[in-house]
């Protein structure tokens, strides 16, 4: 066991799987000689090169084309998209070419790259260095979108998203980069699948669905209400597309109620998906409408405002009492 | 930086004489020209749907580039790419079945006109994209396969898309071996190029410092002759834009053709076609004919075929 940050335990899995496969590439900007704006890289290009961790231009367009092309050719790169809103100009690359081409030829194409992207807000930047944009891609069909919530997870998931011969887009919530946790970095297999969920804390009266950086504070709003004499169970759905839709379901039915927790705007949102999911296969067993937690439908506000557009801890509970009330 | 390849004059005919072409590049000129038509026919029809975008007029560019292209090249097309496909494969079964959705077809029928993939040669609709995948492939190509060089086939309308920069700055950035091919036909869909275009392609490839050949000629020995020691040095890592000033006979897809009736009898008198039947009318009989009843032979056995199956990916 070894004591390591969230941003740590990405480079460390990043660095065991360009070990462990000489068709690893790391590609971004500044990924290399300042090792990415988070650290995430730091001394990779160090130790694998300039061939193997390559610094490219302000180019995401360019950078998500040339992973196709790379991955075409057999690589596996990995690329890191510097913040959340620079996604958008590769949006063409991701979401017409890297999720198309292997559908389209019906697998024969096999696309395995993988586009990091620190996400959400927090760390009072900009409103582009802010965004959690993971609905424009849960949206998309043959993508795989996941995103991790700690260092042990960060560790496993991003190894396996590299080793995963599908397009997967990977969301990392930047403003828990400095968190710390034990994380076995010996073990490289018994590892749970990265396409399923898991429920990081037990409970019996209502759901909470969350993913990256929301599951933290779920954890600390169950844990204040317990003291209230509420059981909340919290699941970590790791994997957005596919959807652990088992594990969410079977919660939502032994708890009867649920809410959806993520930073992004509530309208269009990811929860909306999972509300209707789970009203449509849950609807018996709801003693509640499944409510959602979320941010407004604005741009993300300048950071002095950012506390009151981020759901915490207050937000959550007082979904939680609305879902008791009904 | 920019060479310009100009068209041997004929005197007596006061235009450019087209030189004799070997019997093969004459097979599939008339190979490609006769798919199009068929296809236009299929829509007339209603054997066919939708629509599609025929590159009647731009044969030759395909053809002149086929032999300076080897197996180990990878080949990037566009939405106007039957006449790319057919000159590197020949297979107008596969391609037709693939557009018609029946048994045989080159990607289960699931790609369509715009979308085909097969070994070395991948195609896409959207304007532009091809340029940075190419651009990965051509890295590759660069560490792994010295010699073999990325080829992508781009319009005049593409230069308006951002993705063209990003991929020309990388090519140049990495001395990377990408062929970028420019069909100028003179117009982006409805908008011509002198409305959609600031300067001049010779001038963006210029502002990277890649190098530009313009290509006035339809004569694929002409062409292939010029060519050959520039595509050369493309493998060394010389990333090269050439140009084709060339011509669409037909609307950009169908019935949306704006031009004026004197613009496409302009096209139509460039036609390569109509000139090498008078150059050569004895060998462009000999094999036009034939290649007209393959052509419809082709479409009669494909659309007898089963409609393709295919499931979606796991």
């Amino acid at each position: 066991m070894t004591t390591l940050t969230l941003a740590k335990s990405l480079n460390e899995g990043m660095r065991k799987a360009m070990e462990d496969d000489p068709k690893v590439l790391v590609m971004g900007e500044d990924v290399g000689k300042l090792g990415g704006v988070f650290r995430v890289t730091d001394g990779l290009q160090k130790d694998f090169g300039e061939e193997r961790v390559i610094d490219t231009p302000l180019a995401e367009s360019g950078i998500i084309g040339t992973a196709i092309g790379l991955a075409l050719r057999g690589y596996r790169p990995v690329c890191e998209i510097q913040f959340d809103g620079f996604v958008f100009p590769a949006a063409d690359q991701i979401i017409t070419q890297l999720a198309k081409m292997p559908l389209r030829s019906l697998g024969a194409l096999k696309l395995p790259v993988v586009v990091r992207i620190p996400c959400g807000g927090g760390i009072g930047a900009v409103e582009h260095h802010s965004e959690s944009p993971e609905a424009y891609f849960t949206h998309t069909a043959g993508l795989r979108v996941v995103a991790c919530s700690n260092p042990v997870d960060a560790y496993t998931m991003i190894q396996q998203a590299i080793r995963c011969d599908d397009p997967v887009v990977f969301f990392e919530p930047k403003r828990r980069y400095w968190e710390k946790a034990e994380v076995d970095t010996s073990a490289a297999d018994g590892w749970l699948p990265f396409d399923r969920a898991r429920i990081v804390r037990p409970g019996t009266d209502v759901t909470l669905l969350a993913y990256g950086p929301m599951v933290k504070t779920c954890l600390e709003a169950a844990a204040a209400a317990e003291e209230d004499g509420r059981s909340l169970e919290v699941v970590d759905l790791r994997s957005l597309n596919p959807l652990d839709a088992a594990t969410v379901t079977d919660s939502v039915r032994r708890t009867g109620r649920c809410l959806v927790v993520h930073e992004a705007p509530v309208f269009g949102g990811f929860g909306a998906e999972l509300a209707a999911r789970i009203t449509e296969e849950c609807f018996y067993s709801l003693e509640a409408p499944v409510l959602r937690v979320g941010g407004p439908s604005t741009p993300y506000p300048p950071s002095r405002l950012e506390e009151h557009y981020l759901p915490d801890l207050d937000r959550v509970l007082d979904a939680v009492d609305r879902a008791f009330a009904f | 930086m920019t060479e310009t390849l100009v068209p041997a004059l004929d005197p007596a005919a006061g235009r450019p004489g087209l030189s004799r072409l070997a019997d093969d590049d004459l097979e599939l000129l008339l190979l490609i020209r006769h798919f199009e038509l068929e296809l236009l026919r299929l829509y007339g029809r209603g054997e066919l749907n939708g629509t599609t975008h025929t590159c009647l007029g731009q044969e030759y560019v395909p053809v002149a580039l086929r032999p300076l292209l080897g197996p180990a090249d990878f080949v990037f097309s566009n939405h106007r790419g039957h006449g790319h496909y057919l000159a590197r494969f020949g297979d107008a079964h596969g391609l037709l079945a693939e557009i018609m959705g029946r048994e045989g077809a080159v990607c289960g029928g699931v790609g369509g006109s715009q979308h085909v993939h097969r070994d070395g040669y991948l195609s896409t609709g959207v304007q532009g994209e091809s340029l940075p995948v190419a651009a990965g492939v051509a890295l590759h190509l660069r560490r792994t396969g010295p010699g073999a060089l990325a080829c992508v086939y781009i319009g005049d309308g593409t230069w308006g898309e951002g993705a063209v920069y990003e991929a020309l700055n990388l090519a140049a950035l990495w001395r990377l071996p990408l062929l970028v091919v420019v069909e100028n036909n003179g117009i982006a869909q409805s908008t011509p190029t002198a409305s959609q275009m600031a300067g001049t392609v010779a001038g963006r490839a210029a502002a990277f410092g890649i190098a530009h050949r313009l290509v006035v000629s339809a004569d694929v020995n002409e062409i292939r002759r010029e060519l050959e020691p520039a595509v050369a040095r493309v493998r060394e890592g010389r990333p090269l834009v050439v140009e084709f000033v060339t011509h669409r006979l037909g609307p950009h897809s169908k019935g949306d053709d704006t031009r004026s009736p004197q613009a496409i009898r302009a096209a139509q008198e460039n036609d390569w076609y109509g000139r090498y039947a008078h150059d050569h009318p004895e060998h462009f009989h000999r094999f036009d004919g034939p290649a007209r009843a393959r052509v419809r032979g082709v479409a009669d056995e494909v659309a007898a075929r089963p409609p393709s199956r295919w499931s979606p990916c796991a």
